[in-house]
């Protein structure tokens, strides 16, 4: 028998304003993540791991790097024939002139002629943001036995929480027979993880009409899956349980990067059988000074350390100067703490250096600061004037 | 059109790294944490543009075979490529699998190639090197052939049964000896030859019509009164991998920052295949210090001055000090380990001291349990 074709599509277009200068040159599925990979490199893992061989990436905002990086399909294992990474941006067609993607469904639906030809059976859509390990394949499975049209991942999360996200009301089946969006008073805490299988098919006709609908906002949570439900479609939820986190703040993405630091961190990137392929850079082996100390620190490979550190996550090719000391922070790719610097609660942004003996940071601040070149300079500016 | 044809070498017949090389050949051995140390010289000759790699291998390829693909080390797979031979022929015995005899085994390889020049260099060797500079000296002095030197002061305990150059004026080669470690001063070859790419076929037809047991360095010995010899010395960081202190001692010299930079930087990066593997953990009440770490690693106890390889674990309680352990390999609770170098997927535990020597580094077996 044929094996079910299923091709992945990552949204990986969105900006991602809320990390702040973090994405004034890069997507957001472009942004380090973890000491050695990039947001993005985990959906590629997982659909890798999951043996799919076709992914498209709609990309859209600043995506000069993020295409040439995702285009290195053998980084992932996906190169493979008949398969591979399209770098999919909105683009001039024969019957029409160049726009933008509108939503997320008029991304895919703009896509249809790619999924037209890969003839997909069936599309799974993901997001290009959030961290996590998946089997997608054991969700197609689960999509094939329920005989749903539409198959969204959920998560269980804190009922006080559940009015930050998308939440399905469910029947004993776990049946989807409502869905709303960020719901004052939540009746279920099962909230979408963005993560959706469809049957091609059904899924063409419904956005071929959803382009014509001048109403519509072409987004899939707001557009498609309301309709869905409205025309009695099957919409199954498939329960994930395992680490997921939407990395879209400072913060949350500070506190992601913590998380690998704990014990009970359970998204275990050691694990052999579910490895995170990430683009190499030929960098040295991390390298520990006569005067280091580390306590409780995630670091990878170029990175030089021989200050203090604590309690924080190192990116490639980071260094902590002598007499310097690094406490709950992260030092993105390439960051230098000069000698006797103090950074606590910090995010500092790649390649910048933080000037030998500053102090940024507090460890009673509720903030987590990020580490910008006009914040180094605005603190340069202060300590000159104190003279 | 290439200039250079570059050949990685076969260890030469002087190296025998105890224990190590009972797995693979010691090129093929991982090296600071993250690399193998045939990674350098491949790195040398990609760096230099040069785009077809020959690596010669002899005994247990596996470990070689598995780690080079072109792909890794940055050249254009498909205007150039990375070739790893082998002397297919069975030999009655080891003293016949010389250098010689492989590139006589393929000697079509050499044949086919159409770049006038060859840069032939030993996988044992640690340096940096721009192999473009050694061609420009090479045709300047209208040299037959080029030996790449060292000159060191340490010859007394390093490179033993290497070849010493003496050099005459011009740096022209008048004699090739072995060091014996009778003097601190040498000029040590580095067993690194630049020619035309004639001439090494020539030398090949001759080295096998004198003796099957000859290498390239025998026949390039007896040539010096008839071909102009002349030497190019290096200058920087350069260890000869030929034996189990020396493996023991380049590791631990490399585990220095400033060294290590000195050696490796972004205009010569060193290139290897990844592993994909995830950053590596320091928990609390980890100590380490004056140390190289490659990733994967869980580090819970106390690590000095050593260089330590993919996915080792260092339990709480375990000290480690000046020692050199390969990926991922064990040292449990309680474990003192020092001057050691501990092979791969080695197990250390109830065990309370496993001491060596610094000038005798003590080795424990691949897949050992202690």
């Amino acid at each position: 028998m044929k094996k079910q074709k299923m091709v992945a599509m990552i949204l990986a277009g969105g900006r991602g304003t809320r990390l702040f200068d973090l994405t004034k040159k890069v997507a957001k599925p472009a942004v380090h993540f973890g000491g050695k990979y990039r947001i993005i490199d985990f959906p590629l893992s997982n659909c890798a791991n999951s043996n799919i061989s076709t992914v498209g990436v709609l990309v859209q905002y600043e995506s000069v790097l993020l295409n040439s990086y995702i285009a290195r399909d053998h980084v992932w294992g996906l190169d493979i024939a008949g398969g591979g990474v399209y770098c999919l941006p909105p683009r001039e067609k024969d019957s029409t002139g160049f726009g933008e993607y509108r939503g997320t469904a008029d991304a895919i639906t703009q896509n249809l002629d790619f999924l037209d030809q890969e003839e997909a059976e069936y599309v799974l859509i993901l997001s290009g943001d959030h961290i996590y390990k998946m089997n997608y394949d054991k969700m197609l499975k689960a999509h094939l036995d329920s005989h749903a049209d539409a198959t969204i991942a959920v998560l269980e999360v804190p009922l006080k929480e559940a009015s930050r996200f998308g939440i399905m009301n469910c029947d004993d089946s776990d049946q989807i027979v409502e869905f709303e969006e960020k719901p004052k008073e939540p009746k279920s805490n099962l909230a979408s993880m963005g993560i959706y299988i469809f049957n091609y098919k059904t899924l063409r006709k419904y956005l071929k009409e959803d382009e014509k609908n001048s109403a519509s906002s072409h987004d899939f949570g707001k557009d498609i899956i309301p309709t869905y439900l409205k025309d009695g479609l099957k919409l199954q939820a498939y329960r994930f349980k395992g680490y997921w986190k939407d990395v879209g703040t400072i913060s949350s993405l500070w506190e992601a990067n913590m998380d690998l630091l704990s014990d009970k961190d359970t998204l275990d990137l050691r694990d052999p059988s579910w490895k995170i392929y990430t683009g190499d850079n030929n960098a040295i082996p991390q390298i520990l000074g006569p005067d280091a100390q580390i306590d409780t620190a995630y670091i990878t490979q170029g990175c030089a350390v021989n200050g203090k550190v604590k309690h924080s996550v190192l990116f490639t090719g980071s260094r902590v100067e002598g007499k310097a000391e690094v406490s709950d922070s992260v030092i993105m790719n390439g960051a230098v703490i000069g000698e006797g610097a103090k950074v606590t609660r910090c995010v500092v942004m790649d390649n910048e250096k933080v000037p030998a003996g500053m102090v940024l940071g507090d460890k009673n601040s509720k903030d987590i600061l990020l580490v910008t070149k006009a914040v180094i300079n605005a603190k340069k500016a202060e300590e000159q004037a104190n003279g | 059109m290439d200039k250079i044809l570059g050949i990685v070498n076969l260890e030469s017949s002087g190296v025998h790294v105890e224990g190590i090389e009972d797995y693979r050949p010691v090129s093929a051995a991982s090296f600071l944490g993250r690399y193998r140390v045939l990674d350098f010289m491949i790195s040398n000759m990609t760096n230099s543009k040069v785009n077809n790699i020959q690596v010669y291998i002899k005994n247990r390829p596996r470990s070689t075979i598995d780690h080079i693909t072109g792909t890794n080390y940055n050249i254009n797979t498909k205007k150039g490529h990375i070739q790893i031979l082998h002397g297919e022929k069975a030999f009655s015995s080891e003293v016949y699998n010389t250098d010689i005899a492989n590139f006589l085994a393929n000697k079509e390889f050499i044949e086919e190639s159409d770049a006038p020049y060859v840069v032939i260099a030993p996988s044992h060797f640690v340096y940096i090197q721009d192999f473009n500079a050694l061609l420009e000296h090479h045709v300047e002095t209208k040299a037959d052939v080029t030996i790449m030197y060292q000159s060191v002061s340490n010859a007394k305990e390093a490179f033993n049964n290497c070849d010493t150059l003496e050099l005459g004026e011009n740096k022209e080669v008048k004699a090739i000896e072995k060091n014996r470690g009778k003097y601190k001063n040498r000029d040590i070859s580095l067993e690194c030859y630049c020619m035309s790419r004639s001439l090494l076929l020539d030398l090949m037809e001759k080295a096998r019509k004198t003796s099957s047991l000859y290498w390239l360095s025998d026949i390039i010995a007896d040539s010096v009164d008839e071909l102009k010899v002349m030497a190019y010395q290096h200058k920087g960081y350069a260890a000869c991998i030929n034996s189990l202190k020396a493996y023991y001692d380049a590791n631990l010299e490399l585990s220095d920052y400033y060294t290590l930079k000195g050696l490796i930087n972004d205009d010569w990066p060193i290139f290897t295949k990844t592993n994909d593997t995830c950053p590596t953990l320091y928990k609390e009440g980890a100590k380490i210090q004056g140390s190289l770490v490659g990733n994967g690693c869980i580090i819970e106890g106390e690590v000095i001055n050593s260089v330590i390889g993919r996915n080792c674990v260092i339990k709480k309680g375990a000290v480690v000090k000046d020692s050199v352990i390969l990926p991922s390999s064990l040292v449990n609770r309680g474990a003192k380990i020092e001057n050691a170098v501990i092979d791969r997927y080695a197990i250390i535990s109830h065990i309370k001291e496993l001491k060596g020597d610094k000038d005798k580094p003590i080795y424990v077996k691949r897949r050992d349990r202690i």
